[in-house]
């Protein structure tokens, strides 16, 4: 009984360390006043209605979905038929892709962004552009691992061996039988990376800083000015990546349910 | 070729239209390659595979009309069974009320008509194999290549649908080969059978064929409980000379009996252990410093002692002269 009540409190105090900060920026995000008193003065919808009424995150926001979401879609435009054909056809060279899963950890953000600006600063490319490459590389390890695991799970090469023995040329045993197969965990692996990109803040505030302002730097910016605007910037952010777990994890039970063939 | 070495050596296999032909072996033995190769899926790097005269080996898996079920089923998951069973008609651009119509029968054929708008990891193991079955029935090949198609079924499951594959086979007179490690499998559905060592076919023949007369020691071994002995051991047992030249005989279990006819040769041995599978006892019996093994029917009184030496008869043709 003893060790099961230590147990239960300090499973009360890690909730607490974990949930209280959180908890803590939420209720500021709604408090009209919160300075000596143990709980807020009252509630207010005043900050979240003044963050959506500024033109400024609006469009720091509108930068953060574009620049997360291109770089996704560009990685599912070129990494994944890459992954696709090596896990399929050519197995032996995945470890190159499992060593550049392990170099994308390796590298720290200020180290890239340091070499980012030394190679492309001088030559013309822009530096936004740049950013957007290394995005592009940096969400490698979830593309990777959500195709490589939707195309062991399905066996992806007896379906499309079956589907060819049915008739089904090699285009469409791709279109009609394994991309649906897999695409929930493709959708699965793009929704990760992408809340991963929405949270990016060195990289882009060193390379491109407030040339290129996201959410992030936005949020930054906020910090030295409102306290209350940048809690409901968190809050913003915090029901967004919200929603996206929870999708993730319903196409995740999803593909899970589909692997028992 | 897998690297420097030969998966598979002098493969010549003759198969009947309306065959059903098992490859046995066990694992590694190239007979899942060989499927791959009629199918299309892997090249040769020589030879030829000639469907009713026809070389098939530029023309593309899709054209082949050769059908094939795996073990781990391929279903696709994202589609119902029926939508799975039609998929081949669907290719063929047949008419969606003649496809309809054809699924249903294909799904009624293997006793799944009620479970058509179930995804397959809705169903069972057996059930998800039938699935499999009648979707490449339903495109009606010209051969249809079954890849161990039973192994993970668990036993009651997998002699039922033995049973249902001979059945359905018969009826439709469809070519099929059956890859398998089970010799028992291979027994009960084959009218012929290869079996496979090292990539080469070992011996051909009817099931009785390869079950009563072994040609080499594999064969032996692989297919039952073969007593093996060498020509020395078993001249010794028997005290008699042994006819030919060769030099490794095999005796069946069952062949070994305890009351003497003409002719046959006569041994003595102490029975040491018995094991019960069912309707057999197997008993191991020692002979100077050899051990083999005489299996019985199951009968109410245990007619063995063991401790005791008993005198063991085989007939002359039961005792087979291997290479």
């Amino acid at each position: 009984m003893k060790k099961k009540g230590f147990a239960d409190l300090f499973f009360v105090f890690l909730l607490l360390y974990l949930f209280l900060p959180i908890l803590a920026t939420m209720f500021y995000a709604f408090a009209t006043n919160w300075n000596k008193t143990v709980l807020p003065e009252g509630l207010t919808f005043k900050w979240i209605a003044m963050l959506f009424q500024d033109s400024s995150f609006i469009e720091a926001f509108g930068r953060s979905v574009l620049l997360s979401g291109g770089a996704v879609m560009l990685a599912l435009l070129f990494i994944v038929p890459a992954i696709f054909v090596i896990v399929l056809y050519f197995p032996k060279y995945e470890k190159w892709i499992q060593a550049a899963v392990v170099m994308v950890y390796a590298f720290p953000g200020v180290i890239l962004a340091v070499g980012l600006i030394r190679a492309y600063a001088h030559i013309g490319v822009p530096m936004i552009v740049a950013v957007l490459g290394a995005y592009v590389i940096s969400i490698l390890p979830y593309i990777y691992q959500g195709t490589r695991n939707s195309l062991r799970n399905v066996n992806a090469r007896q379906l499309l061996d079956a589907a060819e023995l049915l008739g089904a040329s090699k285009a469409q045993a791709f279109l009609k039988v394994l991309l649906p197969a897999v695409y929930p965990g493709l959708f699965a692996g793009a929704l990760l990376s992408f809340s991963v990109l929405f949270g990016e803040f060195v990289l882009i505030n060193l390379v491109v800083g407030s040339r290129f302002e996201t959410v992030q730097i936005y949020l930054m910016k906020k910090l030295s000015t409102s306290g209350h605007i940048a809690s409901s910037v968190v809050f913003v952010y915090l029901v967004l990546m919200g929603i996206l777990t929870f999708i993730i994890s319903m196409l995740t039970k999803r593909s899970k349910g589909a692997a028992k063939v | 070729m897998y690297g420097n070495n030969a998966v598979l050596s002098n493969i010549d296999m003759t198969i009947e239209k309306g065959e059903f032909v098992t490859l046995l072996g066990p694992s590694g033995c190239g007979k899942s390659t060989i499927l791959r190769i009629v199918a299309g899926l892997t090249d040769a790097t020589s030879g030829a595979v000639k469907i009713e005269g026809k070389n098939m080996n530029n023309i593309q898996p899709k054209n082949r009309e050769v059908g094939m079920v795996f073990q781990s089923y391929a279903l696709f998951p994202n589609m119902t069974v029926k939508e799975n069973v039609a998929f081949g008609l669907k290719m063929k651009k047949m008419n969606e009320s003649e496809i309809e119509q054809k699924a249903k029968e294909a799904l009624a054929i293997v006793h799944l008509s009620d479970k058509e708008h179930a995804f397959p990891h809705e169903l069972s193991g057996g059930q998800q194999q039938r699935v499999a079955l009648a979707r490449a029935l339903i495109v009606r090949p010209k051969v249809l290549l079954l890849d161990e198609p039973l192994s993970a079924l668990d036993a009651q499951i997998r002699k039922k649908l033995q049973a249902d594959l001979r059945s359905i086979q018969t009826e439709l007179g469809m070519t099929m080969v059956l890859v398998t490690h089970d010799q028992e499998e291979a027994m009960a559905v084959s009218d012929k059978i290869f079996v496979m060592n090292k990539g080469k076919i070992a011996q051909e023949g009817t099931p009785t064929e390869i079950y009563t007369k072994p040609e080499s020691e594999f064969v032996a071994n692989f297919i039952g409980h073969y007593n093996v002995f060498t020509r020395k051991e078993l001249e010794q047992m028997i005290g008699n000379k042994l006819p030919g030249e060769r030099q490794k005989f095999a005796i069946r279990p069952e062949a070994i009996h305890l009351t003497a006819k003409e002719g046959d040769y006569r041994f003595k041995g102490t029975a040491k252990e018995a094991v019960m599978s069912g309707n057999v006892i197997r008993t191991v019996f020692q002979a100077g410093d050899r051990s083999f093994s005489v299996e019985q029917l199951h009968e109410r009184q245990a007619s063995l002692v063991l401790g005791n030496t008993y005198e063991c008869y085989v007939s002359q043709e039961d005792v087979v002269a291997l290479l």
